[in-house]
């Protein structure tokens, strides 16, 4: 099914060049980027332009290469824990999480319960902080400023707390090898119910202002359409890929931290447009909610860090993978251990730089006034796909 | 037919613009949540991690902060007596803060309480040039350290720093505060 | 993870910490919204803002007082300046005119009152011109406070003391003092006029405007045709900004601009035209006058009021007011997202500031307008209430439809391009038909 579908797009794409008349129109080549204002970062588009139709479009990364991967082989275990901050950073839980996962596998180690449910709230609230960023400024590149602000008012009180929790509020180092790095506290804990208590009227003010505003709706409905074959055949995730209709969620198809215990909801589009994608970041921040909530009533009390992970770990030779459900979708990590130090190799599977990918594909044949609404909606950050 | 089809979607569609409209309508009568920052400012929390700070009379010179740190930013070198042996007194330490990644991972690895090395609660760092990021620290010289000006071959205070607070935080009355 | 090595006590005990007094004044915790938006009355600061927001208000009905009461003198300046004239004359005649310098007696007298109109003249568009700058300077301030606290900001706060007033207007001195860059592959001379041609037809297009009850700076028998077909000049400018920049963006800009203004126009008019029949007149102090009074002695006359045709032309006009201004929903000239600012680009410093100088002119022009044609113009909306003299509430009606205008812009997002011409076509267009249509009716049935 896969292979039929990529047939047909490259025959399509093919037959359509072959009728278009050449030298009728001009060909325009537009840069968008690396410094315009809606490409989220340091993203560079060429796009070739016949009148005001895109006739090809190809993403450009790389302004924000830091060679991450090849660092981490000079990095103890531990070390490395801080260099995942830099990839996703407008939410690094997700990316301290996998490797630690990953490094868990490695040690045959299984984090307290404890650290197991602060990782859940952790990672729940920084999903709702990372959609949150990416509802305003999706609303900012269709011109709405105002959902930016109320926005960001709710995401600063979730940066609030991790100030509270870890000290830092955008890259935590928090959640370590073995489990966590500090415990909450009663107070911390209040305040997390009293922000969540807050936010669940403002989802609804979200909805009136920008949601279901009929302006918005007619730029982002039948807008940057990826039917769900597509989303799959380009190995798309996270709500990229839900918006379109597939039901993968690592949290459901392969469950970690304990992810099976709480009770949610996969949100599903129905079309895998613009819109739909974004919805689905809305009511994903809604089921955050909810397993925040389940999480917190339900946290077991224990220790923070597994017996036996020593200051320098040196986890036996092997290799491991695991992957979570990252707020931009399924980010994965490969690591070899060679009984050192240091991992002998480590490979992501950046969500972002996946979804990326596609933008080539469902930017051809749109209008150029649609490019910004497609390139946000599907919401990538340049930290991850760039790493 | 579509003349009611016509209407009832205008007629949604400005329910739905009045809707929007009534959000930042409340919005407009709402406190402003803001602060003035130069004028008014935030006191982060007692775990917040800011300028690292280093007391230099209680540091044995381990090293363990040296190897913690992701980054390669710290430096130190121990005492040397007369015979040539080292004793546990660091001769010289130094912080490179444009390199620092802010992960708390040397103020963990400081086998003491109170830790030698740690965050304070500053988040206001102004550096004028690339030499004043390093901070360099000699037996007498203050928890913040000192600036190494290479024009003048001295040590100075990093006094063009905006610095919000003179005594480090995490240490109060109470004791530490961390962990 | 505890540490083997105990450590002796420590020896120096830090006090808490102390912030220097001069970097600011220190907030021991951080406020939430939770805490602040419960109780808000409880809190001080909310009911001091109040109390100035109330006397902010009152501010402008004194100002709108005071333009009222200088009107008043305006028109004995007239008369004075007439009756200069007519007493040089006189004392001409009575010394002697100098024969051959204009020979005839009557045309010294028409020269002397030549002199005088014109001083008269010059004195109305001074004024015209001082409201359209102090206009840009109010209004800019206003929307980046109003946006401000709908975005739970505070906005300017800083220049000037009470909250930023002097904003404006210190940054209008830094852009008359701003580099005027020009791209070096600009049309210097288009480059140059074209911030010309965008401002000077909106401080013409203010010659008929009704302050108050007959209180305009000139009196048109064609004054609403005057005053839409003046403002359209503008989009000319907006053309040329475009074109002259060399840039792709801005010509983009440029050329949708001129595209969505020469489309907006038709309906704009349009919607217009039920105001005229049921005035019957195209004269501003006509259409004023006839919105004079009250229906069984409570609701007045206002032509918002007249079903069904009022309140659709006023909703289509304000729409298509919205689109004329480049204002959100309808700013596609200048979408940041996607032209980085469209015909301005390339534009700094003072040419920069009068392309935003005539927008904030034109969304006054087109509050006026609203205030003139739909909602009563001077009169009051209750009998009760008129003692209160016209141009206030003439000018509270503007302003209030420069909060909608406002209010709009930072609550919607943007059309697409095509879905704005789409909305025009296929949707203004026809209602305005139907509404003349309406009007037609509604006359016919009165």
């Amino acid at each position: 099914m896969t292979k039929e579908v990529l047939h047909k797009r490259t025959t399509a794409s093919a037959g359509e060049a072959a009728a278009s008349p050449a030298g009728k129109f001009d060909q325009l080549f537009v840069n968008l980027g690396p410094q315009h204002p809606s490409t989220h970062g340091v993203l560079r588009v060429g796009l070739t332009l016949e009148g005001e139709v895109i006739t090809k479009a190809e993403p450009d990364i790389g302004y924000l290469h830091r060679g991450t991967m090849k660092l981490a082989e000079a990095r103890s275990w531990h070390q490395c824990v801080v260099l995942t901050d830099r990839w996703d950073y407008v939410s690094a839980m997700p990316n301290n999480l996998a490797l630690c996962l990953a490094a868990e596998k490695l040690l045959a180690v299984q984090a307290p319960d404890r650290a197991q449910s602060l990782r859940v709230i952790m990672c729940e609230l920084n999903r709702i902080a990372s959609h949150l960023l990416f509802l305003g400024t999706y609303g900012i590149d269709l011109g709405a400023f105002t959902p930016f602000l109320h926005a960001f008012r709710e995401r600063e009180m979730i940066l609030d707390l991790y100030e509270m929790l870890c000290g830092a509020r955008l890259t935590y180092n928090y959640i370590r090898i073995g489990g966590v790095m500090s415990d909450i506290s009663p107070e911390w804990a209040a305040k997390a119910r009293e922000f969540l208590t807050f936010f669940k009227p403002r989802l609804q003010e979200y909805d009136d202002l920008l949601s279901f505003n009929p302006i918005f709706l007619a730029r982002t409905e039948e807008v940057g359409v990826i039917p769900q074959a597509l989303a799959v055949a380009w190995g798309l995730s996270g709500p990229n890929l839900r918006g379109s209709g597939a039901a993968y969620d690592v949290r459901k198809s392969d469950p970690y931290c304990g992810y099976e215990k709480f009770d949610f909801e996969v949100p599903l589009g129905k079309t895998g447009s613009c819109w739909d994608r974004y919805y689905c970041r809305c009511l994903e921040m809604r089921q955050s909610v909810r397993i925040v909530e389940q999480a917190l009533d339900g946290l077991p009390s224990g220790d923070l860090l597994a017996k036996g992970v020593a200051k320098n770990v040196k986890p036996p030779p092997g290799e491991a993978y695991a992957h979570v459900e990252a707020s931009r979708g399924d980010l994965g990590i490969y690591v070899v251990s060679d009984g050192g130090p240091a991992p002998y190799r480590m490979h992501v599977r950046a969500p972002s730089f996946v979804n990326l990918a596609i933008l080539q594909e469902i930017l051809v044949g749109r209008k150029i006034a649609d490019v910004v609404a497609i390139l946000g909606s599907i919401d990538i950050v340049l930290g991850e796909t760039d790493r | 037919m579509a003349l009611i089809d016509h209407l009832a979607r205008i007629g949604r569609d400005a329910w739905a613009v009045g809707k929007g409209l009534r959000v930042t309508l409340v919005s407009l009568f709402r406190p402003s949540i803001t602060i003035q920052y130069p004028r008014e400012k935030l006191a982060p929390e007692p775990m917040f991690r800011g300028v690292l700070l280093y007391d230099v009379e209680r540091c044995t010179a381990c090293g363990l902060c040296v190897k913690a740190c992701p980054s390669a930013c710290i430096a130190l070198a121990p005492q040397v007596n007369e015979a040539g042996k080292r004793v546990p007194k660091a001769a010289w330490y130094a912080i490179d803060l444009g390199r620092c990644n802010w992960c708390r991972l040397c103020e963990e690895s400081c086998p003491f309480k109170p830790k030698v090395v740690w965050h304070s609660v500053d988040y206001e760092l102004v550096f004028f040039s690339r030499s004043e990021m390093v901070r360099c620290w000699k037996p007498g010289f203050p928890l913040l350290g000192k600036v190494h000006d290479p024009d003048k071959d001295e040590f100075r205070d990093p006094a063009e720093q905006i610095v919000i607070q003179e005594v480090p935080a995490r240490h109060d009355e109470k004791g530490p505060r961390w962990d | 993870m505890t540490p083997d090595i105990l450590p002796p006590e420590p020896k120096v005990l830090y006090p808490k910490p102390v912030y220097s007094k001069d970097a600011g004044l220190l907030l021991s915790s951080r406020v939430w919204p939770t805490e602040r938006w419960t109780a808000r009355w409880s809190q001080p600061e909310y009911r001091k803002a109040a109390v100035q927001l109330a006397a902010i208000l009152g501010g402008i009905l004194v100002c709108g007082a005071l333009i009222g009461e200088l009107a008043k003198w305006g028109d004995l300046l007239y008369k004075m300046l007439l009756a200069a004239a007519a007493y040089t004359h006189q004392q001409l005649l009575a010394r002697g005119i100098p024969s051959g310098l204009l020979g005839d007696p009557a045309r010294v007298l028409a020269a002397l009152n030549l002199t005088a109109e014109i001083l008269w003249v010059s004195l109305k568009i001074l004024i015209v011109v001082g409201i359209i700058n102090l206009n840009g300077l109010w209004a800019v301030w206003w929307e980046r406070k109003l946006s401000a606290h709908m975005q739970s900001r505070l906005g300017p706060m800083e220049a000037g003391r009470f909250h930023g007033w002097a904003q404006t207007a210190l940054d209008s001195i830094k852009l008359l003092l701003k580099e005027d860059a020009t791209p070096a592959d600009a049309d210097r001379a288009v480059h140059l006029l074209a911030p010309a041609v965008v401002i000077v037809p909106a401080i013409l297009a203010f010659a008929p405007v009704l302050f108050g009850k007959e209180l305009a700076a000139a009196k048109l028998d064609v004054g609403a045709l005057y005053i839409l077909s003046v403002s359209g000049v503008s989009v000319i400018g907006i053309i040329m900004a475009g074109w002259a920049s060399s840039n792709k963006f801005s010509l983009l800009g440029g050329l949708r601009a001129a595209a969505q203004v020469v489309s907006y126009e038709i309906p704009r008019i349009f919607a217009v035209v039920p105001v005229l029949m049921f005035a019957g007149s195209l004269d501003l102090a006509a259409i004023d006058a006839a919105q004079q009074g009250y229906w069984l002695g409570f609701l007045p006359r206002w032509f918002v009021f007249w079903l069904p045709a009022g309140p659709i032309a006023f909703l289509l006009f304000l729409i298509a007011s919205l689109a004329e201004t480049n204002r959100v929903p309808f700013d596609i000239p200048e979408a940041e997202s996607e032209l980085v600012a469209g015909f301005m680009t390339e534009y700094s410093g003072m040419k920069w500031a009068l392309f935003f100088l005539a927008e904030y002119a034109y969304v006054l022009l087109a509050c006026f307008m609203m205030a003139v044609f739909f909602l009563g113009g001077g009169a009051a909306p209750l009998p009760l209430l008129s003692f209160i003299p016209s141009w206030i509430w003439m000018l509270a009606k503007a302003m209030a439809m420069m909060f909608v205008f406002m209010w709009l812009r930072w609550t919607l997002p943007r059309f697409r391009v095509d879905q704005l011409m789409d909305f025009n076509w296929k949707f203004m267009l026809p209602w305005s038909f139907v509404v003349v249509a309406l009007a037609g009716a509604t006359l016919a049935w009165l």
